[in-house]
Parts: structure tokens; C-alpha cells; sequence
């Protein structure tokens, strides 16, 4: 029978795979290449993604600046759920590989957050191409810097991770020329807002004489008015994003920023946190209570300290004589147990253990189970 | 260094292993089946399982993205979680004072294992958004209103103090 059960085992073991990722992906976070954290089993147990990679950047890059580029991934077939990982890094070593150790600092990623590894959900085909967008801030030193894009899903019959990594993208940072009109190095644009909320928005600039604000729904552009600085986008109806651009003119060339995204959604859920603490500790104390309330019945309860008995009903001279043979006694009569059998203990049984159990082991013998 | 959302793996990997054999052990009680140790064993591992308790909660709140409790599943676990603590402090107490382990009491162990079971159960699923407790309302949150927790809680310190002293007579 042992034989049988650990060959099944083994069997078994033999029959699993080797790894998977999450299926439901890990959600968007700053993260690493080394399967940005995806994966339940090392990289190195993984597939080579088929995937061909791009990154898109600008013609123009500024030191410190607001930027867009354009991510790419085409021709890969991902398992059923549609889920890609992506991640922009700054090499393929999978450590010191955050875009933040060159003074990369990402704005806005693709789904509305700011972090460096998104989870897409989209039609990812060997026919398709699907691309996302990433605002970014440059690195304040100009000079030449590296750019990767990686990602990571499941395969379409499921089983193995595949990753993939594109090929080194390099871009030129430029110094900011002088005059140049462009957003404050410190301002961040909001990235999202409640359903029914419209949103206010305070631009703030240097070296700018006049600024107009463009806002994408669809495929619609209109322009909006830019008073003391500040314009407002009015309320969405639906959860989605809408995109804006600000145009910003001065001394300098005119300076068009990238397109940012504000996303709509829900008003999170909320609760009254004193309330659920409150409760919480009321359940520990009442779920306490109410089972140690439940006090043992009869001669079930050990009294363990009550020798009220031998007090009452002994003389107190002989009770101090008497006190190590009433304890001998009580334990020998009134949690003896049931009647020893004619051999008795049975082996490797204690006095104890027959106190409790012998019962059991007795009603167990009369059903001939033992 | 490792992160919280490591350590709250550690923790409920604890607590979770060591009520799930609390479980087992309270259902060869009610059963009268198994060997003699599993009263032992059932207690045990259900005063292992409490005291690990306390750091998956913490563990699990730091690890949790936002601030604060912004999902009705943190809520519930929450709620869930301490009922299951207070069921296992009441059995523990009550076989501490000398308490028989009768049907009702190891049904009531296992109530708060399975109580802690589900809430890892919901804690898998607010990670994962996987889970095999599809017909349990984890969406709605039954919260009481400030004074009638309070009334609770005076309540059940109530009971504690009375259990205490009728303990001692």
C-alpha cells in the first residue's frame, strides 16, 4: 500500500509543469526586469517571447522636461486572458535597470499610474501591433542614455512565461535652450479624477507669454482657455481618458507639450475605518465571551482547586494528616475511569490516559473495532 | 531587507498551516476517531496559529496598496479575522479552565478555522482576483454603527469578567 501511495506521489510530481506565470498578472508597479516579479519560477526556467519591441521617442529631448514616447509590441500570440507585462528600462542586465537610476521619471504610464511596469490588456496577435503611451520627464543632465523596453505573458497554450527584451534604443537629452517656454521642472499634471468631477488645473511656466490648452476626446480637438493660469476640464460621464496638450508661447520657439492623459473612474470605495475597528475588537470580545460563558456541566468540569469538600466534611486535625492520602484518593476515585479490564492497562496506557479515554478504548472493543 | 508583502506571506503561510492542522485535529475530536494526542495537537496548534495571527494582520494592512482600507474584501477579512481570534481565545481559555472537549466545543474550534480559512481564502482573492468562494456576499460589508459596537464591546467585556469569576468559586 506504501509502495502504491508514493508511487502515485511521485507520479505526480513528475506529471507538473515546470512554470507559469500569474495568470492574472501581478498589477502595475516600479519594478525590475528579473520577470518584473511576474513569475513563480526563476527567469531562466522561461520562454524567448516572439514579440518584436519598439520604443518611439521625439525628435527633440530636453534636459528635464516633459516628453512622449510611443511603446510598442507586435506580432506575439499571449495566452487566452490577453495580458501583457511591459516595462521600460534603462538596460537588460535585470538589476539597476529602473529608468529612475538614470533620472528618468516616469508621469504618466499607460494606464493612468506612474510606475515603470504596466499590465496591458488588449488583442496582443501574431497580425497585430499595439502600441501605448508613456509621458515621461528627462534626466536633468543632457547627454546619451539607453533605453529598453521589456515584457512579459503566458503563451497560448499556457504552461510556460515567456519574456522578451528589446534592442538597445539610445536618445539624445539636449541642454534646455535659453528662453525656451516650457512647464516649471517641478510641476506634475493630475493623472485622474472622480466620475462627475470636473478638473481644475493650474499650469505653472517659465519663460512663457501665453499658453492654450488643446483637449482630445476621441478623435475631437478642441481648445480651451487658459485664465490666470489655470483651465478646467469638464465633468466625465463615463470612466475613460481624455488627452491635453498645453501649447506655450514666449520669447523662445514655441513649445508644444506632450499629450497628457486624465483618466476617469469610479469614486473609491470608503468605509468609516473607527467604525470597523470598533467592530472588529466587539467580535474578538463577544466571540470570547460568549464560548467561555459556555461553562463545562456536572462532572465534566475539573475542579482543580476545589477541596471545599474534604474541608467541610474533615476534622481539621486530621485534615492536615489526612491531606496527601484525600488527594491520592480523589484522584483514584473520582476521575478513575471506568473499571480496569481483568488484565489491566492495557499497553502502553497510563493511569491517566485511561481516566479520559478508557471509555472510548471500552466502547471501541465492544464494537470489535480494536 | 524584505518586503511587507513577503513578510505577510510568511505570516499567513504560519497562521494558516497552523489552523488548517487545528482544523483536522478538531474534527477527529467531534469525530472520537484518532489518535489520543489530538486533543493536544488541536489546542496547540490553534494557540500557534493565534499568536502568528496578529502579524498577518499588520503585515497584511502594510502590505496592502493606498492607505487605509479601500476594498469591502480588507474590510470583511478584517472582521472575519478577529471573530475567528475571539472564537480561538474563548476555546483555549475554556480548555485552559478545565473545559471538556465535548462535540460543541470542537465544533466551535473548527467554526473558527474555518472563519480564518476564508479569510485567507479572500485574501487570495484580493491579490489574485482568483478564488473558489463564489457564493460568499465578500462585496458587502455589515458594519454596526459606533455606539452599538461599543455596547458590544462592554458586553463582551462583561461576559469575560463574569466567566473570570465564576471561574475562581
Amino acid at each position: 500500500m506504501r509502495v502504491k501511495a508514493a508511487t502515485i506521489l511521485f507520479l505526480m510530481i513528475l506529471s507538473s509543469t515546470i512554470s507559469t506565470a500569474n495568470p492574472g498578472g501581478e498589477g502595475d508597479a516600479v519594478r525590475s526586469r528579473d520577470c518584473a516579479g511576474s513569475c513563480h519560477a526563476s527567469s531562466s526556467t522561461n520562454g524567448v517571447s516572439s514579440a518584436t519591441l519598439s520604443i518611439d521617442f521625439p525628435d527633440e529631448i530636453y534636459a528635464g522636461l516633459l516628453m512622449e514616447i510611443q511603446t510598442s509590441v507586435e506580432g506575439v500570440d499571449v495566452s487566452s486572458n490577453s495580458m501583457t507585462g511591459m516595462a521600460i528600462l534603462i538596460n537588460s542586465d535585470g538589476a539597476k535597470d529602473l529608468p529612475a537610476n538614470d533620472g528618468w521619471e516616469v508621469i504618466t504610464d499607460p494606464n493612468g499610474g506612474t510606475n515603470n511596469y504596466v499590465e496591458i490588456t488588449d488583442s496582443f496577435s501574431s497580425q497585430n501591433v499595439v502600441t501605448r503611451s508613456w509621458t515621461l520627464r528627462a534626466p536633468s543632465n543632457p547627454g546619451m542614455y539607453d533605453m529598453f523596453l521589456a515584457v512579459q505573458h503566458g503563451s497560448p497554450n499556457g504552461g510556460v512565461a515567456m519574456s522578451g527584451i528589446s534592442n538597445l534604443t539610445q536618445v539624445e537629452v539636449s541642454a534646455v535652450p535659453e528662453n525656451l517656454p516650457q512647464l516649471a521642472p517641478d510641476w506634475t499634471p493630475t493623472n485622474t479624477r472622480n466620475l462627475g468631477d470636473e478638473t481644475i488645473i493650474k499650469l505653472e511656466t517659465l519663460n512663457t507669454d501665453s499658453a492654450t490648452v488643446e483637449l482630445k476626446i476621441g478623435a475631437e480637438i478642441s481648445e480651451i482657455s487658459v485664465v490666470d493660469g489655470k483651465f478646467t476640464i469638464p465633468p466625465a460621464v463615463n470612466p475613460g481618458v481624455v488627452e491635453w496638450r498645453v501649447i506655450l508661447t514666449g520669447e523662445g520657439p514655441t513649445q508644444t507639450s506632450p499629450w497628457f492623459r486624465l483618466t476617469a473612474q469610479e469614486a473609491g470605495w470608503e468605509i468609516d475605518e473607527t467604525a470597523l475597528y470598533l467592530q472588529s475588537i466587539a467580535l474578538l470580545l463577544l466571540c470570547a465571551g460568549l464560548v467561555i460563558l459556555r461553562r463545562p456541566v456536572g462532572e465534566d468540569y475539573n475542579k482543580n482547586y476545589d477541596n471545599t469538600d474534604y474541608i467541610s466534611t474533615e476534622p481539621e486535625e486530621t485534615q492536615m494528616m489526612n491531606q496527601t492520602l484525600t488527594v491520592a484518593t480523589q484522584e483514584s476515585t473520582s476521575n478513575a475511569g471506568p473499571p480496569l479490564p481483568p488484565d489491566g492497562l492495557p499497553g502502553g496506557w497510563t493511569t491517566e490516559q485511561w481516566q479520559y479515554y478508557g471509555q472510548e478504548h471500552l466502547d471501541k472493543l465492544a464494537r470489535g473495532e480494536i | 531587507m524584505i518586503s511587507s508583502g513577503t513578510l505577510h506571506v510568511i505570516a499567513t503561510e504560519l497562521t494558516i498551516g497552523m489552523f488548517a492542522l487545528s482544523g483536522i485535529a478538531f474534527l477527529l475530536c467531534l469525530l472520537k476517531k484518532g489518535p489520543l494526542s489530538r486533543e493536544a495537537v488541536a489546542h496547540w496548534a490553534l494557540l500557534g496559529g493565534l499568536m502568528a495571527t496578529p502579524f498577518a494582520i499588520f503585515t497584511g494592512l502594510n502590505a496592502a496598496p493606498g492607505e487605509g482600507i479601500e476594498n469591502p474584501l480588507l474590510a470583511n477579512k478584517m472582521l472575519l479575522s478577529t471573530a475567528s481570534a475571539g472564537l480561538a481565545i474563548g476555546i483555549l481559555i475554556r480548555r485552559k479552565w478545565g473545559g471538556d472537549v465535548d462535540s460543541r466545543h470542537a465544533s466551535i474550534g473548527m467554526i473558527s478555522v474555518a472563519l480564518m480559512l476564508t479569510t485567507a481564502g479572500m485574501g487570495g482573492e484580493y491579490s489574485r482576483n482568483e478564488t473558489l468562494l463564489y457564493f460568499v456576499p465578500k462585496e458587502t460589508v455589515f458594519l454596526f454603527p459606533i455606539w452599538a459596537s461599543i455596547l458590544l464591546i462592554v458586553l463582551g467585556v462583561v461576559m469575560l469578567g463574569k466567566s473570570a469569576v465564576e471561574h475562581r468559586r
